[in-house]
């Protein structure tokens, strides 16, 4: 158990060790509006990153998350404001479009055999490309209209106090934590991320297994998108989720999954994106200018991958 | 499958998309076939082809859009192609600037993305046909005239209201993109002269890099590092709705004062309902309009069209509570919704 979770053990260490030193510095990190902010950050970016993860398990990569952020909130505006569809049939409408598009990424990837750093960055170009010219190069957003406010309170509300971003997060951390550490789908998975020809020698449905991936991360990219859409409450097409993806993949290597394929899970993943939320936020805490904002997410970053190799090197020896 | 079929069906993707990408920027508004029109002193004027580049793709272009078309219907001799890269990058507008070169255009006008480093770009479109800059200027280079509003100037008025606003001062943060940027540097410049020698402080520019999600959780930071920061300033169109958000998540409103940049639906909402003090907004309607107007008269022999200092500013306006209802009607006018 402990060989198994050093990675996530060392990520946590790093964790603790930041949110002590931020605390420390100002004492207001561990207030309940902050905790109740990051929570919400830590939800939102949480649940597309565990997408992420599962397609990087796979051995793949899912470049176009952020454009689709922007298509799925700009159809879900247009959706609810403009075309007036009720919310039940709006919000699984949005996700199912999510997940059909991560359908398509996985059918070109295992039928067409072409390379998921092509397809899904394909889809980057693409989905900005039609999140522009479906909202006409102007920002939708939800503003006073009415008929979806239940949507709107739920998608920022909070249960007890815990954001519902959050609350969703956990829900789908455990859901992907069973199916991915306690499922026969789980060990495919990681099966055909180690070793693809082998798996698929094995028995394994291997085409199947990596385009269900794809349809998970473009799922979850559906739920995301919608609750960073009732975030922003505005939607520019250009630039609404804008290299997001990148969040995601950060998280996921952050949180111990291999770019190769094989290695990760799904507690990783949640501690890698609470790290670079706890980043971007201490940030703002400390009063460290603004400009330095990427320099110091990176070094730490750096520091903590660093740590981690050294450590496990010392480990094998 | 050979890997020389995969690798070429990948290229062809890329080109697609990208073909996808760049063919929806360009719409020409075709007005007039003949070569020659007559105007109103009864002189033939020239049939002119006229470009008119913005810097990116938003709703604020969409306005200025309505603009060169209100002035192509009053100048039926002129024909202006509305572009607008995609991304909103310098590479993409370089590319925009030669085909519209290539196409044999009498007057260009420009909105240039990276002024500084555009230089080469504006020059070389000056060397061959009348090229002005709007909305945002390129003072270093050969353009003839810049139609748009003073930057340095909407900041005082924003500076003024701030101290209407908070008359005993207090310590106030400012929120943008980029800090480098030039209009967010003209902006905040402006704030800063217009506040010299009262009691508020202008504590720190938080930058955001146009990410609405970080703009508005820049926001919840500094209220919760600041429980009683007095005022929040948005710099860029998207931080007025996101401080607005912000505010409401904490339950500040009222309790801090905001002021803020152009006409986003939320920002005009927020000064409704009380909880923005002013919003300081720019009219890119008249830059569309005068720029075409600008543009056809010089290329006609009105060299007295352009201002002797190269210059013509379009004033700013500050909208209060009691403006907003009229000036959303005008503004949906504009925009095309009822």
């Amino acid at each position: 158990m402990t060989k198994k979770f050093s990675r996530e053990i060392g990520i946590f260490v790093l964790l603790v060790i930041l949110c002590i030193f931020v605390q420390s510095m100002n004492h207001r990190f561990i207030s309940v509006t902050n905790l109740a902010n990051m929570a919400r950050l830590i939800g939102m970016y949480g649940i597309f990153s565990i997408g992420a993860a599962l397609v990087i398990i796979t051995g793949g990569i899912d470049l176009s998350v952020g454009s689709m952020f922007a298509l799925l909130g700009v159809l879900l505006s247009i959706a609810l404001v403009e075309k007036h569809w009720p919310a039940v049939i709006a919000v699984p409408a949005v996700i199912g479009v999510g997940a059909f598009l991560g359908y398509i990424h996985g059918v070109l990837i295992t039928r067409v055999k072409l390379q998921p750093f092509i397809v899904t960055l394909c889809g980057l170009l693409i989905y900005r490309g039609l999140a522009q010219f479906i909202a006409k190069d102007e920002t939708k957003g939800f503003g006073e209209a009415k008929g979806f406010e239940g949507l709107k309170s739920f998608a920022t509300g909070a249960i007890f106090g815990v954001p519902i971003q959050f609350v969703l997060l956990i829900i789908i951390a455990i859901i992907c934590g069973v199916l991915l550490h306690g499922c026969v789908y789980g060990r495919r998975l990681y099966a055909v991320g180690s070793n693809e020809v082998a798996a698929r020698y094995s028995g394994i449905a291997t085409n199947r297994i990596v385009t269900s991936a794809y349809v998970i991360s473009g799922l979850l990219a559906g739920i995301a998108g919608i609750l960073f859409a009732f975030y922003t409450n505005s939607i520019s097409p250009s630039t609404h989720g804008s290299s997001y993806e990148l969040y995601g993949i950060a998280a996921a290597v952050l949180g111990g999954c291999s770019l190769l394929g094989g290695e990760g899970s799904i507690i990783g993943v949640l501690l890698g994106t609470a790290l670079l939320q706890v980043l971007q936020n201490l940030v703002n805490l400390l009063g460290i200018p603004s400009s330095l904002n990427f320099a110091v997410v990176g070094s730490v970053i750096l520091i903590g991958v660093v740590a981690d190799r050294v450590l496990s090197r010392r480990r094998v020896r | 499958m050979t890997t020389k079929t995969i690798k070429s069906i990948s290229l062809a993707l890329v080109l697609v998309a990208l073909c996808g990408c760049s063919s929806k920027d360009s719409t020409s508004t075709s007005n007039s076939t003949s070569s020659g029109t007559t105007d109103k002193s009864g002189a033939t004027a020239k049939h002119l082809k006229l470009a008119f580049v913005t810097n990116n793709a938003s709703d604020y272009w969409t306005i200025a859009r309505k603009g060169v078309e209100a002035a192509q219907k009053e100048m039926p001799n002129v024909d202006v192609a509305f572009r607008m890269p995609a991304d909103g990058s310098p590479a993409a507008q370089q590319q925009i600037v030669d085909d519209e070169l290539a196409k044999g255009v009498d007057g260009m006008a420009i909105s240039p993305t990276d002024p500084k480093n555009q230089t080469d770009m504006i020059n070389k479109a000056a060397g061959q046909v009348f090229v002005i800059t709007q909305d945002s200027d390129a003072p270093n280079t050969n353009r003839a005239c810049y139609v748009g509003s003073d930057n340095e100037a909407a900041g005082k008025q924003l500076g003024e209201e701030l101290k209407k606003a908070l008359p005993n001062g207090g310590n106030v943060m400012a929120f943008v993109g980029e800090s480098d940027a030039q209009n967010a540097h003209d902006r905040i410049q402006g704030v800063k002269d217009a506040i010299a020698g009262t009691k508020i402080v202008i504590e720190d520019v938080r930058l955001d890099h146009a990410d609405h999600t970080k703009a508005k959780s820049n926001v919840a930071d500094v209220l919760v590092k600041e429980p009683n920061i007095a005022g929040l300033i948005g710099i860029w169109s998207y931080n007025g709705p996101a401080i607005y958000s912000a505010v409401q998540d904490a339950g500040k409103v009222g309790k801090v004062q905001i002021l803020c940049f152009d006409e986003e639906d939320d920002t005009l909402a927020g000064v409704k309902a009380g909880a923005i003090y002013a919003t300081v907004v720019q009219q890119p309607y008249v830059f569309g309009h005068d720029s075409v107007k600008m543009m056809n008269a010089y290329l006609n022999g009105d060299k007295s069209a352009v201002p002797a200092n190269k210059l013509d500013y379009i004033p700013t306006l500050v909208l209060h509570k009691a403006d907003i209802d009229a000036y959303k009607d005008k503004l949906n006018k504009l925009r095309g919704k009822s």
